[in-house]
């Protein structure tokens, strides 16, 4: 069933290949498993002493997998030296407001970009390209003045509206627009729709899949960003779920607290992770098909 | 709207209507593409030629006279603006460079699983660590490199005999500490991308080597690496990209100094003293504008290297 399997193996050759391949299968299964112990491990200690009370002050020596001391409290002191739960709803207002304004702009741009043959279009499709390659960081300075001179600042305008320039969903709604028939515009148009009916009647429901690519990418986007609500927010009742976090951090070498620092961690990661429990098999398909296009 | 007349009759008045200036069609395309073009232009367009003029402005309360090139002749003489520069093609570049070699290779070995199922079982294990934030990896990581005896890791070292590394105190590990930090995040993106791409590698090639007697190992050097050529390219260019834009992490290890002894201070690390903890702002947006021209000078020798080998 796999490339590697032999097409016209001689017979005397057959029986060492099939021992030979089993042992190279048995190898590959180990080296696997030995990456995968080193990318779990980090997670399960996490956990674990997320929960250890005994690790409330530093960390125990020797460092061990199971909590001295297993108790939920580290989680309540979490929760009330920073208003985590506070932070995630605002995270949630943030990425809905993203997600609706981004949506809006990429399936609409990317459906007249694909269908609708307008002057200009091309012009429209160069544009947006390009600017794909500016990073973030590029813009970051006059943004921040920008929506300092027009009193934004503080509000979460600083996210919905930048959401409007969402060029890589529109790109990625081209190309599965694309690949939709072209005769199911004209022919609405032959029957007197206009032209504003036919996407949300007609391409919009087919456009599901993508739709839900984007939902996904842009949700793991707002909900790990940092640096922009860094800038963008002060007060700290409107922060996102990633500054309130960053809270934990102390950049004074000695770091304190680390079941606390820990269980905050985990409450940070519980919406991603449920996420990723429930669409796990659909998120890594996303990336492996909107990566390369990208 | 505009066009609802024009649309009625759209069945025999196309040729007509196209020979307009504007035909229904058009406005309709337009309308589509504004809420994007208000963005691209608005927030990206607008922001690039802001932060070119900011550049060629005074800082602080000088900020309205013209200075020319001054601020990029400061920061060309600024020590610290090379130091985070070097720092950010060491991390950037050392972490694209094993990013891809190891993402490639476990991704091969997964997808030489004769069984889907432990495939997948691989892939979402691999990919986990990619969901979580910069920030949660950066507090997870700064108490698994612990620089005491009761990090984890110095622990685990111990059995092995070697003394507590100060990870993320020493400023000659710090560097690579961070790679080994975006190792682990970042590897399962690359591993997919790597999977996905190894699935479209042509299985006639596979069965030609196989006639002529191949080895794995053989099949493996000569048919798929080659044949994953362009995935390699994007590969290293996205890495570049993504290398050069490094903040979060060191931000929370190293704080705004790049500690320990700046060898965390990164290029936007620079940007984003100068311009807000300093309040530089023509120091910041001329550094962002020479970061952003050596990313794309890079991006050029890149693909000029890949053209000139695939001639030979």
């Amino acid at each position: 069933m796999d490339k590697t399997a032999p097409t016209l193996p001689t017979a005397p050759m057959q029986r060492g290949h099939k021992t030979s391949r089993k042992f190279t299968s048995f190898a590959i299964m180990f080296i696997l498993c030995a990456a995968s112990v080193t990318m779990v491990l980090p997670f399960i200690w996490m956990v674990m002493t997320s929960f250890d009370w005994g690790a409330r002050l530093n960390i125990p020596f020797p460092p061990s997998f199971w909590p001295e001391d297993p108790s939920l409290r580290t989680y309540r002191a979490a929760l009330t030296n920073v208003d985590l739960i506070r932070y995630i709803l605002n995270s949630f207002v943030v990425a809905i407001g993203v997600i609706v304004i981004s949506l809006f702009s990429a399936l609409l741009s990317g459906y007249a970009l694909s269908k609708i043959r307008f002057r200009g279009a091309g012009l429209v499709l160069v544009l947006a390209l390009s600017t794909m390659m500016i990073p973030f960081e590029m813009t970051m300075i006059p943004q921040y003045m920008l929506f300092n001179q027009i009193h934004l600042l503080d509000t979460y305008w600083v996210f919905f509206l930048p959401a409007l320039n969402y060029a890589f969903g529109t790109f990625l709604c081209k190309q599965f627009i694309d690949g939709l028939p072209g005769e199911l515009r004209e022919a609405a148009l032959i029957d007197g729709a206009s032209e504003y009916g036919i996407f949300p009647r007609i391409y919009l429901p087919l456009c599901m899949p993508i739709f839900a690519t984007m939902v996904i990418l842009q949700f793991l986007g707002v909900w790990n960003e940092l640096i922009w609500p860094l800038l963008a927010l002060n007060n700290p009742d409107k922060y996102t779920i990633q500054l309130g976090l960053a809270m934990f951090n102390y950049n004074n070498g000695s770091r304190q607290m680390p079941s606390i620092i820990m269980a905050a961690t985990c409450i940070s990661l519980i919406p991603v992770l449920v996420l990723y429990m429930f669409l796990q098999k659909y998120i890594v398909e996303s990336i492996a098909t909107t990566g390369i296009k990208q | 709207m505009v066009s609802e007349n024009a649309q009625t009759i759209a069945g025999q008045q196309t040729i007509a209507v196209r020979r307009k200036w504007l035909s229904s069609t058009d406005i309709a395309g337009w309308c589509f593409v504004l809420p994007l073009l208000v963005g691209v232009l608005g927030f990206s367009l607008y922001p690039m030629v802001s932060a070119l003029l900011t550049s060629f402005h005074g800082n602080g309360a000088a900020s309205a006279q013209w200075v020319g090139l001054t601020n990029y002749s400061r920061v060309l003489q600024d020590d610290l603006f090379w130091g985070a520069l070097y720092n950010t093609i060491y991390i950037g570049g050392l972490s694209a460079i094993l990013g891809i070699v190891f993402s490639f290779i476990l991704a091969s070995l997964v997808h030489h699983l004769p069984w889907q199922r432990t495939r997948n079982v691989f892939k979402a294990i691999f990919f986990l660590p990619n969901v979580v934030s910069a920030v949660a990896t950066s507090l997870l990581f700064s108490l698994l490199f612990h620089p005491g005896k009761e990090g984890l890791i110095n622990y685990a070292l111990n059995w092995f005999g070697i003394d507590p590394v100060g990870w993320f105190t020493d400023p000659s590990i710090a560097r690579l500490s961070v790679v080994f930090m975006i190792l682990w995040s970042a590897l399962g993106y690359n591993t997919i991308i790597f999977l996905a791409a190894l699935q479209s590698v042509p299985r006639e090639q596979y069965e030609a080597a196989d006639i002529d007697g191949a080895s794995a190992l053989g099949k493996w050097r000569y048919i798929t690496i080659p044949s994953l050529r362009p995935i390699f390219l994007f590969m290293i260019v996205m890495g570049v990209i993504n290398g050069m834009k490094q903040f979060t992490n060191v931000w929370l290890i190293g704080g705004s100094a790049g500690n320990p002894s700046g060898a965390l201070m990164t290029s936007v690390l620079y940007i984003y003293r100068n311009a807000f903890l300093s309040s530089q702002l023509g120091i910041a947006t001329a550094a962002s504008y020479l970061l952003f021209v050596f990313i794309l000078l890079l991006t050029l020798v890149i693909l000029r290297i890949n053209s000139r080998n695939q001639l030979n």
